[in-house]
């Protein structure tokens, strides 16, 4: 399975995952499926991918995920498993080389409490830049971005570590690394200005190999999403 | 702390979490909280429960907790959890007897992708039960829950099991029975007149003896739910 090139319906459907292996079904530019994939990098776990078509999913795909959403991963004993955060619990539970997350259960809850929070600023990632391209006026809503970015500041400012629970990358960093990456597609880096801690994260993260291993640059982000704008989204670009 | 009136803004502060047990603050009919209810319980340990005023927190209940939500659980080391799924988790995680989650991590996956789901139907209660407060036409909705509840009805037909995991009771089926307790509430228990196998599941459900320990009558729920309907929640009702 070398191409990168997505699976669209009326595409053959892949065989089944080869004894051992892994397989992710992810779309390039997808910020959700990007956790999956620091994870997979991170941990340094074997897997393949295929890429779909997500406008036009294959039936083939929709039978073994009814929610035909991306991310997703199969075993080869034809487990699936979908939802980002759930795919990458999973994967952390299952390769044990370099654990993502803390070993104690209030650990994990502090991580999944973030995570949590850090779920309610996404929507903003999304809305801010659509409310622009129909010319609304956006200011309410970037203050209210701004003060979301003011906790996750203070909560770095608190802590005085590196990364939002140590002084090296945990799961809740790769969870919300993604839509940082995009900050700039989404002009919205400006909402970084009184936030120093954050952005300061950012440029750690920038440094980090498994982040380098699945990132993308802004023109490509921009041609993507320029393309998603005008109703044709491009999934295979650059390739 | 033996008195189950609930605490408002100006009441005293609690003192710490006695070393033997954890600390549940909670509202006695909050279907969230019900969920960490229904785990401590099941599992038997030993917990104490300070309810709060939901309108008129208090203040030392906001610096535990900024959010200010319920269910919250703090233990003697002081560590706070929020969030009514993170609490159960944490709980089964901490403490080894009558475990609700699966020991495999696709096991635990499964569950969480039902969760998943099954969040997408809460909302439809709470919407249509205010809907109907104001006197909108609420069939739509009603018919949108319908194909909710077939899927769920499927999911038992296909699995062929008397709960959601299995042939025992696990943590996916208290995370749900919250919401079916109080269908008779919301005045949709017509809804399940076609989706018979959930029908006995919440049938099995009533006959568990953790589900009688935390589960009030349809009365009190609907006298508590009519005092929010006017704007004063009597949230000690029954005391």
């Amino acid at each position: 399975m070398a191409t990168e090139k997505c699976f669209a319906k009326g595409s053959p459907a892949p065989g089944p995952v080869p004894k051992g292996q892994l397989r992710l079904y992810s779309m390039r530019f997808c910020p959700f499926a990007q956790r999956t994939r620091l994870v997979l990098n991170a941990k340094g776990i074997k897997y393949d991918t295929i890429n779909i078509d997500l406008k036009e999913k294959p039936e083939w795909f929709l039978e073994k995920n009814p929610l035909g959403l991306v991310p997703a991963l199969e075993t080869s004993a034809g487990e699936v498993i979908y939802e980002s955060p759930i795919t990458c619990e999973y994967l952390d539970e299952v390769y044990p080389e370099k654990k993502l997350l803390p070993s104690s259960p209030f650990g994990k809850a502090q991580q999944r409490m973030l995570l949590e929070h850090f779920s309610k600023v996404i929507p903003y990632f999304y809305k801010i830049p659509s409310a622009r391209r129909k010319g609304e006026d956006v200011s309410k809503q970037e203050v209210e971005l701004k003060e979301k970015f003011a906790k996750l500041n203070e909560h770095l400012e608190k802590k005085k570590t590196k990364f939002f629970e140590g002084d090296t990358i945990t799961m809740i960093d790769y969870m919300m690394w993604p839509f940082f990456e995009r900050i700039e597609v989404s002009e919205l880096q400006h909402c970084l200005d009184h936030t120093p801690e954050l952005k300061k994260w950012t440029e750690r993260m920038l440094e980090d190999p498994t982040v380098k291993n699945t990132m993308f640059d802004m023109d490509t982000y921009k041609a993507f999403y320029k393309s998603v704008a005008e109703g044709k989204p491009n999934y295979d670009f650059g390739l | 702390m033996s008195s189950e009136k609930s605490f408002a803004a100006g009441s005293p502060a609690p003192g710490p979490v006695p070393k033997d047990q954890v600390r549940l603050y909670s509202m006695r009919f909050c279907p969230f909280a019900q969920r960490t209810r229904l785990v401590l319980h099941a599992k038997g340990i030993k917990f104490e429960t300070i309810n709060i005023h939901l309108k008129q927190k208090p203040d030392w209940f906001l610096e535990k907790n900024p959010d200010g939500l319920v269910p919250t659980i703090e233990t003697p080391a002081g560590e706070v959890v929020n969030e009514s799924v993170i609490t159960s988790e944490f709980l089964d995680e901490v403490y080894p007897e009558k475990k609700l989650l699966p020991a495999t991590p696709f096991g635990k996956a499964q569950q969480k992708m039902m969760l998943e789901h099954f969040s997408k139907i809460t909302p439809h209660l709470f919407k249509i039960s205010s809907a109907r407060r104001k006197g909108d036409d609420v069939s739509g909705l009603e018919a949108e829950l319908k194909e909710k509840f077939t899927s769920l009805n499927e999911y038992l037909v296909k699995r062929k099991t008397k709960f959601f995991g299995g042939d025992t009771i696990t943590f996916i089926d208290y995370m749900m029975w919250p919401f079916f307790e109080r269908l008779g509430m919301f005045e949709v228990q017509h809804c399940l007149d076609h989706t018979p196998e959930l029908k006995k599941w919440t049938e099995r459900m009533l006959e568990d003896p953790t589900v009688k320990n935390t589960m009030f009558d349809m009365d009190t729920y609907k006298a508590f739910y009519k005092s929010v309907a006017e704007g004063k929640p009597n949230y000690d009702f029954g005391l």
